[in-house]
């Protein structure tokens, strides 16, 4: 049976959805067309004239964002990973060096055996209260002000360092994402469920090898869409760069538009070229998103969205 | 083969174990029975070291095995367990929750370990769902593959938590009747379960846990039958009903 009533009123909403959308387009593009060439006049020439330097300056907004975001994942995973771990285990601590005791061995050689034991848990126990400073400090300043800072520091110590604004400008946004990544991680790797763990323990994992094969693969699948997010939300706001003179996609922008005087146009390229890298970038992870979904893990979508 | 002696567990001020000293030899199948909350999970995973034992000693065919100089990795290997709640890993489909321990742990090639993993999956009559993920398996399913993992590494013994108490009653059976052959195929099993008959079928020997203690051991019959202890008696009469 073809026609069940389930599947025309699916067909419907469908019809209804595709002409709401084609409505909406042709609207935007009466719109668009009124404001472009309808009173002021948009000067396409100029723009394709313009359009190798808007490139180089795309280049440099997207080489900035990646490399930021890349660098970002790295310590987003450790730091993220370190602040779920555990107390100090001073009770494991006493316990062995007892059990040495038991067995014979001197008090000396007991507590000399347990050093690197101790010295790991402190390291541990270190990098977990600097990652939460980090995080607070990163998550409770605005990004505007952990650009400037940076650069001034670098002004003022490394004065003859070349290219510092963009030295600057990749280490803030580094150490910006790195601290809303670790959160991202930290959330990630805190919702796989405990008994995942202890499994991949009881068959003899390490606690890497159950991080890297049993928790880290359900973790990521789980964090690709506030990933995405998040290096959207870096892309726009890599746009800030401009306060100290770096040239990326918007202050190229700026510098160009009070040159020429061509400020609308400037910034409807610039809009144009924002939208056309952060829609595609969410569409291609959504590909891969569905593409490696598991039955039965994370959010399901019902089977008409599915690619 | 496995022996712990004067084992004690403490969870902050919760004293959980308060002593267990008892031996399991090779090919027999022990069954713990006792409530809820009388540390019979503890002492499992005191076993394998998943927990680590406060006091006393856990010994494999004769050796201390929690000492700081001997991996809980290794001691995991000789020693399986099977969860209560399956804790199949979701991401994988059932063929490669079976081989990850061979490939990863033991270091197996994935040709090798693939023909080890279809073999196991074909003993716990599973062969035809060897590409299924975990989430489209029934729960007796899930728990036969779960069976099937902890073979997968070749372990002396293996620890059953409660392996029926999260099934719906239709898949019981199934999953009591791959422990049963396996412990008839001489496994060492340590089996913590309320299946009564199970127990009086294929076990020797039944250990009734109460407050962290062992408050009476003996053959089946004598536990359900005419147990000594009142504790014990209150129990039996209420799981038997």
């Amino acid at each position: 049976m073809a026609g069940t009533l389930k599947d025309q009123e699916r067909k419907r909403a469908r019809a209804f959805d595709m002409m709401a959308g084609i409505a909406l387009t042709v609207g935007a593009i009466v719109v668009l067309v009124e404001i472009f060439v309808g009173r002021s006049g948009f000067d396409f020439g100029w723009v394709v004239d313009h359009l190798p330097g808007f490139l180089n300056a795309t280049q440099l907004t997207f080489y900035v964002t990646t490399v930021a975001f890349g660098a970002g994942l790295g310590i987003g995973f450790l730091l993220g990973w370190a602040r779920t771990a555990r107390w100090i285990p001073l009770d494991k601590i006493v316990r062995d060096r007892e059990r040495l005791r038991e067995e014979g061995t001197s008090l000396v050689a007991a507590r000399i055996r347990t050093i690197p034991l101790i010295l790991l848990s402190m390291v541990k126990y270190l990098v977990r209260r600097i990652g939460d400073a980090y995080v607070e400090i990163i998550r409770g300043t605005p990004l505007f002000v952990q650009i400037v800072f940076i650069w001034s520091i670098l002004l003022v110590n490394y004065p003859r360092l070349e290219q510092k604004e963009l030295f600057a400008g990749l280490i803030a946004l580094t150490a910006n994402t790195g601290g809303y990544q670790s959160e991202i991680f930290r959330a990630g790797l805190q919702t796989v469920h405990s008994g995942q763990v202890e499994a991949g323990r009881a068959i003899g994992l390490s606690r890497w090898g159950a991080m890297r094969h049993v928790v880290l693969p359900q973790a990521l699948r789980l964090i690709i869409p506030p990933l995405t997010n998040e290096y959207i939300g870096l892309l726009k706001a890599s746009s800030l760069l401009i306060v100290i003179g770096v040239s990326e996609l918007t202050g190229y922008g700026r510098n160009l538009a009070f040159t020429s005087f061509k400020i609308f146009e400037v910034f409807a390229v610039a809009t144009a070229i924002y939208l056309l890298i952060t829609v595609p970038v969410s569409k291609i992870v959504q590909y891969f998103e569905v593409r490696y979904r598991i039955p039965g893990f994370g959010i399901q979508q019902p089977a008409e969205a599915r690619v | 083969m496995i022996r712990v002696e004067g084992i004690h567990k403490h969870f902050g001020a919760l004293h959980v174990l308060r002593g267990i000293t008892f031996e399991v030899s090779k090919g027999e199948a022990l069954v713990i029975i006792g409530p809820s909350g009388s540390g019979k999970s503890t002492l499992l995973r005191c076993i394998n070291l998943l927990v680590e034992p406060d006091e006393g000693k856990v010994l494999i065919e004769g050796a201390q095995v929690n000492r700081p100089d001997i991996r809980p990795e290794w001691v995991r290997q000789q020693v399986g367990m099977v969860f209560q709640s399956f804790n199949l890993f979701t991401h994988l489909s059932v063929l490669e929750n079976v081989m990850l321990g061979p490939v990863r742990v033991k270091g197996l090639q994935r040709e090798a370990a693939t023909a080890m993993a279809k073999e196991l999956l074909a003993r716990v009559g599973l062969a035809a769902k060897a590409n299924a993920y975990p989430a489209e398996l029934s729960g007796g399913q899930q728990q036969r593959v779960a069976i099937a993992r902890a073979l997968a590494v070749d372990p002396k013994a293996i620890l059953f938590d409660e392996p029926t108490s999260a099934l719906d009653p239709e898949y019981i059976r199934e999953v009591l009747d791959v422990m049963a052959a396996l412990a008839r195929s001489g496994m060492t099993m340590i089996v913590v379960t309320h299946e009564m008959g199970f127990a009086s079928s294929v076990s020797q020997r039944i250990l009734f846990m109460d407050a962290g203690r062992i408050i009476e051991e003996g053959r089946p019959e004598q536990i359900f039958e005419n147990p000594q202890q009142d504790r014990t008696r209150a129990f039996v009469s209420k799981i038997l009903r």
